[in-house]
């Protein structure tokens, strides 16, 4: 313990007012956050407070005598012009005015647009998603998950409180000596090291995977100290540089999870440049600060699947109760990688497809080598069950899942739970810059392992950011499971028939 | 290169192929590596002895596809003459559907062959009765055949092959008909119907779906004698139907081949074979590689080695210093077939009739980069025996089955040993021949470029027809030994046994041992003393006279057995330091009590991994309080050590006989001793503690290695070390495969980080320390590397800057020196490779310590320091 290079000392009980999955409003950490309209009050206002009084949103709040400056986020835009509470038409003084910002057309890409970067940071601040005005549900990708769409009938077959509904998904299914282990939403973190992320982001994932009873992965970067007392909910990874890996730290976790490939990188391994190879990451490493550090990319003891099985046999041997998570990307024959993985002996197979990654990963190979995961989902799902095994294994997806509609599609897409990653950086106001890997890491102070940056986040401000955004995605999936008449996300798995393909 | 005939051979194919799809080059069974097993003998022994070892690979494969191949039997088991054996081709089809039988003969075998013999294999009555298969095997026909005179000149004559040797094209028939039979019976249809098991010489294939093993007891091979078996596990992933036709081996010409790995260019390769009319069935790797031995051997007719090279292309360093001959034949193979070589991991076995020269071979190739796991085996005595496994338990329970039953056969080989692939030195292949007429051959073992691998000439088996007699002067013997023991000092127990043992005869030595075991038994100092002694017997290396260390250690390691199976047993009433626990007595496992310390495990019974491993019980003991262990009789079982946590400090494990994998992997203060030859994968994440390996170590030995001593008194397989951090610190007395150190990144040796001592020393059969040709022969030293350091002693000058890439070689320091030394002193003690005598003299003069160690520290690389130029 004595060797734990952080510098935070932390008792679990100092997390305790974070408990709870109520949502807990958590406001941008910047002073100017970028909205997508722009409202303007002039000095024409008399502060008569009607605006506010109108508004639904919350966007006008006034303080005193005077009126504060727009609450600009929480405006739905152009789309209230119809409405009678529009301020900008019954502004008595006409001291209103609104249009796009300018900021934001520069914002996001095609996957991840502006829109549902800003709905994001909406969810997280709000714990639901956004009363309108931003568009979260597509991208404008023109393809994946952007061109599918649930066919919800006109009248659900039953009709559901949306309390009864169980979003809760089990993950041992093998029937073996392991624990039995379930969480309450069909979502849980993916591996982000320590290094590749700060220690405040990591405190902040696992405080949220203790409120909604899931998991949050350590990555391939050691087992920080100060995240022990979250270790009920902590995957570990073993992953190919097998840096951190120990005893101590697999026998900690109830899930371990090998990491042979990422989507957003297949074949490459991991690489930490450096630059954010800081002292403190190197200690927890072992490794020599400054220089990059690469994970291979194969584990070099495990070159078929009968190695992989001795290497899965290896971790029962010294953690027997713990679930075994396979982690491989989407190759074309990943629906035969699955099925290996099934008789090696794993609990959970991890597929992660093409979209994922942050901007560490090269460009070259992002959305360039894996398969897409809306067709790797299915191809394994029915392989798996024509194999007769699909009832025995957790397939859990992952790579470039955004939103409450992507999580529903991948499981309708016959998934039974997904692992998320770059939404949850979203949540913490992640602009997607892209330059995760430069210099000391990310401007935002997320992805980042600089001492000084790290302080731009605060542990309670992440925590409640990534405790609201679950809340959101909670109450979205409920009523998306209410409109198809499903008591279960478990009745959605497979449900192709469901969805269907959008016309461009 | 190709020459008229290869020419004329390839274009008579091209007819085959009609309607076959020319651009579609699919894989079909994505394979895992597999187990396999292979082992020729002078004599031809009964197919029982494959049994054993497939037997211990089961957890390399999953039971849905197995198979075996043969060559060389004893006529009378088949009902033909000598002459017919020899002379015919021994067709095996396999009928998935048996109505299909008429069809197949009338379209197939009738017009084109004389048949000598014809027949069903037989098999057991049922399938169900042999436990564990659940799928039906193929009916096999075979038939004894040549091609008949008259559809043979029709075959030249339509072919225009008059410039082929009559047998050479009459290969070529049976070879062309094989395809099309299969072409029409397996390949071309949703339902398979039959396939050409083999069709070679004085050899045959058998698979199935099911384990290996199973195939001898389905068709009966059990008392069935061949000079070569091969056998292999196959763990494919696709589909819950199997076809035994996926199976394991595959027929060439006169070779059956059987390969563990996967290819990573497939496509490549198949491309290749099909600019040459040669079209894959299977669609599977083994296929494609015994098409490509079949091409380059039988067809363009290269001599072993070329075929060799062709498959394990020679590179970097190794290329660079073969002769200059050899580098411009090699040369011109390689950029003639570099597109047809298939890119690792793979490693094969191949049993073949040559029958050219009239020999019967085995050759295991291992690829260039040395991906998969293998191990060559050596036995020469009254009966002489060459193995090749991708695993030493395997070889180990080869040997064990044999020695059971005939005791001209030894449960220990004289000489283990790995290839390295792609290389100068052996090439990575070894290839054992048997000549000469008669049941009784000659057995020679040769690698890649016709080296003979010797056993010393002047040393004897020891006769294990016979019982122990006792010598005259064995009371005199028992009386000197009791004082010895009583006195104990093991050490001395040791000096006395080893000085007496160079001149003993066999029987004397196992007398005395037979005398040292019963002193053992009086109490509990005594039995320390012995067990002591007698495993400085087993791991150390002496003079042994005239008497091979294999018949000794078969006799030391039986003592020690004796010795630990008289200990008092767990459930037993009574007093004493160690307690004996089994697979019958484990649920009586209990704390400690009463001065116990150590738990004697006999392993046998116990799973390879899983709950019901060993190393279960072993982690079950020491949260009870147990912290001493001795496990023997094992035969690979894996995970000794795993599982116990962190903190493990004063607990010790001693383990006998066949390791298996990842022992010591991740132990975090405890002290394992090996008592013999590693497997792989061995102390892989070990945080701290010790770990000492009496012999050698298997592939990735201490992957992202973090902590911890390790003396290792022989090599290392490939890719040591890769990837680790920390402080780790090794003594490797021989050297590595190659790759060492690849990614080590253990900080400043010299401010409390990791080093590896190589010593490039070898240890002969008796005790003589010589220096190697080559301290490191291979061309990857301390690749990518940003921390520690590796000292090698290269008094020679031998390790040059081309080998580094993320190094460089820079002098010792006397502080460098007083680093290591302490270590050096600890490995003598262990080993007893001395420090004064051995390490720091070269050619018998004393030298300084910085002209015989040379140190590989990193050197900041830019692609390590900068930010790449991919993004």
């Amino acid at each position: 313990m004595s060797e734990s290079p952080q510098t935070l000392t932390i008792q679990q009980d100092s997390y305790a007012h974070l408990r709870g999955r109520e949502a807990m409003d958590t406001p941008s950490r910047f002073r100017n956050r970028v909205s997508k309209y722009r409202v303007f009050r002039s000095s024409a206002c008399t502060a008569c407070n009607k605006c506010a009084e109108l508004c639904p949103y919350g966007v006008h709040v006034r303080s005193g005598d005077r009126m504060l400056r727009p609450r600009e986020a929480f405006c739905i835009g152009l789309a209230c012009r119809s409405n009678d509470f529009y301020c900008i038409s019954q502004c008595p003084e006409k001291a209103l005015s609104m249009a796009l910002n300018p900021l934001f057309e520069t914002m996001g890409d095609a996957r991840w647009s502006a829109d549902m970067i800003l709905a994001t940071w909406v969810m997280a601040e709000t714990g639901d998603v956004p009363s309108g005005g931003l568009e979260y549900e597509f991208g404008r990708s023109g393809g994946g998950f952007d061109k599918l769409a649930f066919d919800f009938p006109k009248k659900p077959a039953i009709s559901l409180d949306e309390e009864e509904i169980d979003l809760s998904v089990e993950l041992n299914r093998s029937g073996d000596e392991a624990e039995r282990i379930s969480i309450d939403i069909p979502v849980y973190g993916g591996g982000m090291s320590f290094g590749s992320v700060s220690e405040h982001t990591i405190l902040g994932r696992c405080i949220a995977a203790r409120n909604w009873n899931t998991f949050t992965c350590t990555g391939e970067g050691g087992y920080i100290e100060s995240i022990v007392p979250f270790a009920k909910h902590v995957i570990t990874q073993v992953a190919t540089g097998l840096f951190g890996v120990r005893e101590e730290t697999i026998q900690r976790a109830r899930i371990i999870e090998f990491k042979y490939a990422q989507g957003a990188k297949p074949g490459l391994g991991g690489h930490l440049l450096g630059d954010k190879v800081t002292p403190q990451v190197a200690r927890m490493r072992e490794a020599v600060a400054g220089s990059s550090l690469f994970s291979p990319f194969p584990f070099h003891s495990v070159y078929s699947v009968e190695d992989h099985k001795k290497h899965v046999d290896w971790i029962k041997a010294i953690t027997p109760r713990s679930l075994i998570s396979v982690k491989v990307s989407t190759p074309t024959d990943v629906d035969m990688v699955a099925v290996g993985s099934y008789y090696a002996g794993a609990h959970i197979v991890h597929i992660d497809g093409s979209y994922g990654g942050t901007g560490a990963a090269p460009d070259i190979a992002k959305k360039n080598i894996a398969m897409p995961i809306e067709y790797a989902i299915p191809k394994v799902h029915k392989f798996l069950r024509e194999e007769g095994v699909r009832d025995r294994i957790v397939l859990v997806a992952s790579g470039g899942l955004r939103n409450p509609w992507d999580i529903a599609k991948a499981i309708a897409l016959g998934a039974d739970a997904v692992v998320i990653g770059t939404a949850e950086m979203v949540a913490l106001e992640c602009i997607r810059c892209a330059n995760c890997e430069s210099g000391r890491g990310c401007a935002r102070g997320i992805a980042t392992t600089d001492p000084e940056l790290t302080e731009l986040i605060q542990v309670d401000y992440a925590a409640r950011r990534l405790s609201n955004l679950y809340l959101a995605w909670s109450k979205e999936l409920k009523r998306i499971l209410k409109r198809l008449g499903m008591r279960s996300i478990r009745e959605l798995v497979g449900r192709t028939d469901c969805l269907m393909r959008l016309r461009s | 290169m190709m020459d008229k005939k290869a020419e004329k051979i390839l274009n008579s194919r091209a007819r085959l192929l009609d309607g076959l799809s020319r651009t579609e080059s699919r894989k079909d069974a994505e394979e895992g590596g597999c187990g396999v097993v292979g082992f020729a003998c002078n004599i031809p022994v009964r197919g029982k002895h494959i049994y054993e070892p497939s037997c211990q690979m089961h957890n390399r494969g999953n039971g849905k596809g197995g198979g075996i191949a043969a060559v060389g039997f004893v006529p009378e088991q088949l009902d033909v003459s000598r002459e017919v054996l020899d002379s015919h081709y021994m067709l095996q089809i396999g009928l998935l559907d048996p109505t299909a039988r008429t069809a197949v003969e009338k379209e197939y075998v009738l017009p084109h062959f004389a048949i000598a013999s014809a027949g069903m294999v037989p098999t057991v009555g049922d399938y169900r009765e042999v436990e564990g298969l659940d799928v039906r095997p193929p009916d096999v026909l075979r038939y004894f055949v040549r091609v008949k005179p008259d559809a043979l000149d029709q075959f030249i004559r339509e072919n225009k092959l008059e410039a082929l040797e009559r047998d050479d094209a009459e290969d070529e028939f049976v070879h062309q008909n094989s395809f099309k039979l299969n072409r029409a019976y397996y390949a071309s249809l949703g339902d398979k119907k039959a396939f050409v098991l083999s069709h070679g010489k004085n050899m045959m294939i058998l698979k199935i779906v099911g384990f290996a093993e199973k195939v001898a007891q389905y068709y009966l091979l059990d008392e069935f004698k061949a000079h070569c078996w091969i056998a292999h596990q196959r763990y494919p992933t696709k589909g819950r139907v199997w076809h035994p036709g996926g199976a394991h081996p595959f027929i060439g010409m006169n070779e059956a081949l059987v390969h563990n790995g996967d290819f990573a260019n497939y496509l490549s390769v198949s491309e290749y074979l099909k600019m040459r009319n040669v079209y894959p069935l299977f669609l599977t790797d083994t296929e494609v590689s015994v098409l490509l031995f079949d091409l380059w051997k039988r067809v363009y007719g290269y001599p072993l080695e070329y075929v060799i090279e062709a498959m394990a292309p020679t590179t970097e360093l190794d290329f660079d210093r073969l002769p200059p001959e050899k580098q411009r034949v090699y040369r011109h193979i390689q950029s003639s077939h570099i597109h047809g070589s298939p890119d690792g991991p793979w490693f094969f076995i191949i049993a073949r009739n040559n029958t050219t020269q009239k020999q019967f071979q085995l050759i295991g190739i291992t690829d260039t980069a040395m991906l998969r796991p293998q191990v060559f085996a050596l036995s020469k005595g009254e009966v002489e025996i060459g193995l090749c496994c991708s695993e030493k338990q395997a070889i180990d329970a080869t040997l064990h089955s044999l020695a059971e039953e005939d005791p001209r056969f030894h449960p220990i080989a004289d000489k283990y040993w790995n290839a390295r692939g792609g290389s100068h030195t052996d090439g990575g292949a070894f290839i054992f021949t048997l000549s000469g007429d008669g049941d009784v051959k000659k057995l020679t073992c040769t690698d890649k470029f016709g080296f003979e691998v010797t056993l010393p000439s002047n040393k004897k088996h020891r006769n294990r027809g016979v019982e122990v007699a006792t010598p005259q002067g064995s009371h005199e013997l028992a009386a000197e030994i009791d004082e010895l023991v009583k006195a104990g000092d093991a050490d001395a127990l040791f000096g006395w046994l080893s000085g007496g043992l160079r001149v003993w005869q066999y029987d004397t030595l196992g007398c005395a041992l037979n005398k040292t075991v019963r002193a053992a038994g009086a109490n509990d100092e005594k039995r320390t003393t012995v067990i002591k002694a007698l495993t400085l017997l087993n791991d150390r290396r002496y003079p042994t006279g005239d008497k091979k260390r294999s018949s000794v250690l078969e006799l030391v390691r039986s003592a020690l057995r004796s010795v630990f199976e008289g200990c008092l047993p767990i459930t037993a009433d009574g007093i004493s330091r160690f307690r004996f626990i089994d697979w019958h007595t484990r649920h009586q496992l209990r704390a400690p009590r009463d001065g116990e310390q150590t738990l004697v495990l006999n392993a046998a019974g116990f799973s390879a991994e899983g709950p019901l491993c060993h190393s279960r019980l072993f982690v079950d003991a020491y949260r009870l309080g147990w912290k001493r262990f001795i496990a023997y009789g094992l035969k690979g079982e894996r995970f000794s050590g795993c599982g116990f946590g962190s903190g493990t400090e004063g607990v010790v494990i001693d383990l006998y006989d066949s390791v298996g994998d990842y022992v010591a992997s991740g132990i975090d203060g405890m002290e394992i001793y090996i008592h013999g030859n590693g497997q792989d994968q061995l102390a892989q994440i070990i945080k701290a503690g010790k770990l000492v390996v009496y012999g050698d170590v298997g592939q990735t030995f201490m992957y992202g290695a973090k902590g911890g001593a390790v003396y290792v008194m022989g090599n290392a397989a490939g890719r040591p070390l890769i990837n680790a951090v920390g402080k780790p610190r090794v003594i490797i007395n021989g050297t590595c495969l190659d790759f060492l150190a690849e990614s080590f990144m253990a900080g400043d040796a010299l401010n409390g980080g990791g080093f590896v001592v190589l010593n490039g020393m070898e240890i002969d059969d008796d005790g003589n320390v010589h220096e190697m040709p080559l301290p490191y022969p291979g061309s990857n030293l301390f690749s990518l590397a940003s921390g520690g350091a590796i000292y090698v002693r290269d008094p020679r000058r031998c390790v040059i800057d081309e080998q580094l890439n993320g190094g460089e070689l820079v002098s010792m320091t006397e502080k460098d020196w007083r680093l290591i030394l302490p270590m050096l002193e600890e490995n003598e003690r262990l080993f007893g490779v001395s420090v004064k005598e051995h390490l720091l003299k070269v050619n018998g003069r004393p030298m300084r310590p910085e002209d015989v160690y040379r140190k590989v520290r990193p050197v900041k690389l830019a692609v390590l320091a900068k930010k790449d130029d991919t993004e």
